[in-house]
């Protein structure tokens, strides 16, 4: 079977609306980290240009799973998964993205949940014309329930894995690098289509998911486990994270 | 092949402008000679099937199957549609996809 994507772009001009450009002017950033979703990303000339004459530098990178560079997906949303080197990084006042909703922005915040300081996300929506910004606060209460997921993991014996069968998500062999990790814990794999929320209690064992699907569903979905669920990667890594002074450790 | 630009969005967002570039799509069915293909849409355009549904098979005769569930991203590809003999599976709203082994 063949198959064909098609980006659907946004048909209209591509701005940054005043809203946008004043804001970056009263902080005074130098430079930006610019992103977009692919409705938009190929049609970032204008902005550039607007970002020139003002001043400010541009950087950008390829994101580990975008085919553009510049591109930013809901699921680039975790430690490096951006691909920016460290000292370019560094200099970054904050990210601006370019698109619509909210989606794909959080995964900036996301990204950044392990790091000592947030930098901010100002998003301009060229569709509305207006400019917001993503804030922690925006996700406080679905990262506080992470945080307690991850410690409950810790101690737990019992863990539910979640893997997808779609080829593009399907993450089984990675999987077991937990029992290597984690040899007194013992691990069930549950597989499925999509994940079936609604499935989740009946399998009432279990005392904490890991979610290898979709690094958004750790998040975006968090409330929908009752007893939590985390990201198959901070899994792997979970003292470590709960052992720094970060934005989600201070929360 | 003139390329049709659909108000894509809620009806307090006709400003949304999207282009499905169903031209693009028609070529394809043409290019692999699709008997019968499936499309998927972001849930933003869902209510456009109507519309690309019937450009499609009114300018290739292929028979068309709507993808009723979810279109998270690239990595989304409906599983089983072999089986159904569709030869041609067209997912709008994103582009390809480079899976991470491991993340």
């Amino acid at each position: 079977m063949d198959v064909l994507f098609l980006d659907a772009p946004y048909a209209g001009s591509v701005e940054l609306c005043k809203e946008t450009l004043a804001y970056l002017k009263k902080k005074k950033y130098k430079t930006v980290a610019l992103y977009a979703s692919v409705q938009f990303v190929n049609n970032l000339d204008a902005v550039r240009e607007q970002l020139a004459e003002n001043s400010i530098n541009v950087i950008t990178s390829h994101a580990d799973r975008t085919q553009v560079k510049g591109q930013l997906l809901g699921c680039d949303n975790y430690h490096n998964s951006l691909n920016m080197p460290r000292d370019e990084s560094k200099t970054v006042d904050c990210y601006l993205y370019v698109g619509d909703g909210k989606f794909h922005p959080l995964a900036l915040v996301y990204a950044q949940k392990d790091l000592h300081e947030m930098k901010e996300i100002v998003c301009n929506d060229p569709l509305a014309k207006k400019m917001s910004l993503m804030e922690v606060a925006d996700v406080k209460k679905i990262l506080m329930k992470y945080r307690a997921s991850l410690m409950k993991f810790l101690t737990a014996k019992t863990i539910g894995v979640i893997v997808t069968i779609k080829p593009g998500q399907e993450q089984f062999r990675p999987a077991l690098a937990l029992e290597k990790r984690y040899a007194n814990k013992k691990f069930h794999y549950f597989i499925d289509n999509v994940v079936s929320f609604d499935q989740l209690e009946n399998f009432n064992f279990i005392e904490v998911w890991v979610n290898t699907t979709c690094p958004r569903v750790g998040f975006d979905d968090q409330e929908k486990f009752a007893k939590g669920v985390i990201n198959l990667n901070d899994a792997l890594m979970t003292e470590d994270i709960l052992g720094r002074d970060s934005v989600l450790t201070r929360l | 092949m003139h390329s049709k630009v659909y108000k894509i969005g809620y009806k307090n967002h006709s400003m949304r402008l999207y282009n499905p570039e169903v031209e693009k799509a028609i070529a394809k069915v043409k290019e692999v000679k699709a008997k019968t293909i499936c499309i998927q849409l972001p849930d933003g355009m869902k209510p456009y099937a109507q519309e690309i549904t019937q450009r499609i098979e009114e300018e290739t005769g292929v028979r068309v199957l709507i993808w009723l569930g979810s279109n998270f991203g690239a990595c989304d590809i409906p599983l089983g549609l072999n089986r159904m003999g569709i030869d041609l599976l067209i997912s709008w709203g994103h582009n390809k996809f480079n899976k991470k082994i491991g993340w």
